[in-house]
């Protein structure tokens, strides 16, 4: 059986992939957010400066770039500075 | 395109939490001081602010900016709004609280948010309606991109000078 994470991105990191929204297969055990990043920067090289004064969110709500696994039916989010206003 | 990832042109309807309305708002429609104003009536509050963002026809290196382009992450941007909004109840005198953001494509010249704040007295007003468009320009889920009236376009990033908006 398999499953995915959906991953948004808005603002810089959604001109840099050229996506709104991927959804990204994994299979039962999840995946490190770490690691989903790094895979992410592998395929779309324009997200690497971005990425790195981005928040990351799941499921809504803020995480630490450590030590969270990803698992099928999240939602995880690159937040590019804000300026909303 | 989206310019939320969820529903963005719900109608907005009045709440209620902890015996307080709460007026928190994200959509594609234009935003209205009047509806604003209304919103923040009520019997005793004496004092009450409003500040309206609105898009500047800066220069830009493409010619005069023709629109923003809003969007924003709606869920967290909402409950960000919830917490500014508990934050600010917890200031003195503040009774209503309004903060309403709009996305999508805005003209120069049309408001893109607006937060209002009634209070008994004016210094509690003002007070808190600063409190709350600051955390918001820094805290809240929403982001802008300057549209030429070509197809040049560039990233607006937050700067310290921002603030003057």
């Amino acid at each position: 059986m398999t499953g995915s994470i959906t991953v948004l991105f808005f603002a810089t990191a959604r001109e840099a992939t050229g996506r709104a929204r991927i959804d990204r297969p994994v299979d039962a055990v999840g995946i490190a957010a770490e690691r989903l990043v790094e895979e992410l920067s592998r395929e779309y090289p324009k997200l690497v400066p971005i990425l790195k004064e981005s928040r990351w969110v799941l499921n809504g709500d803020y995480i630490r770039k450590t030590h969270v696994v990803l698992r099928r039916g999240d939602e995880f989010a690159i937040h590019p500075p804000y300026s909303g206003g | 395109m989206s310019f939320c990832d969820a529903e963005t042109s719900s109608p907005f309807t009045p709440r209620t939490v902890e015996g307080n309305r709460v007026s928190n708002r994200i959509g594609t429609k234009p935003l209205s001081v009047d509806s604003a104003y209304r919103e923040l009536s009520g019997s005793g509050l004496g004092g009450v602010v409003i500040f309206v963002g609105r898009v500047r026809p800066d220069r830009i290196p493409a010619g005069r900016m023709g629109s923003l382009l809003y969007e924003a992450h709606r869920a967290p941007a909402l409950a960000a709004f919830h917490r500014f909004e508990l934050a600010a109840r917890r200031r003195p005198g503040v009774a209503r609280v309004v903060l309403w953001h709009r996305v999508g494509a805005i003209r120069s010249g049309e408001a893109s948010v607006i937060v209002g704040v009634a209070a008994p007295h004016r210094a509690q007003a003002f007070d808190a309606c600063r409190y709350l468009i600051e955390r918001l320009k820094v805290e809240a889920p929403i982001w802008k991109t300057a549209r030429a009236p070509r197809a040049h376009r560039r990233r607006l990033h937050p700067r310290p000078s921002a603030a003057r908006r």
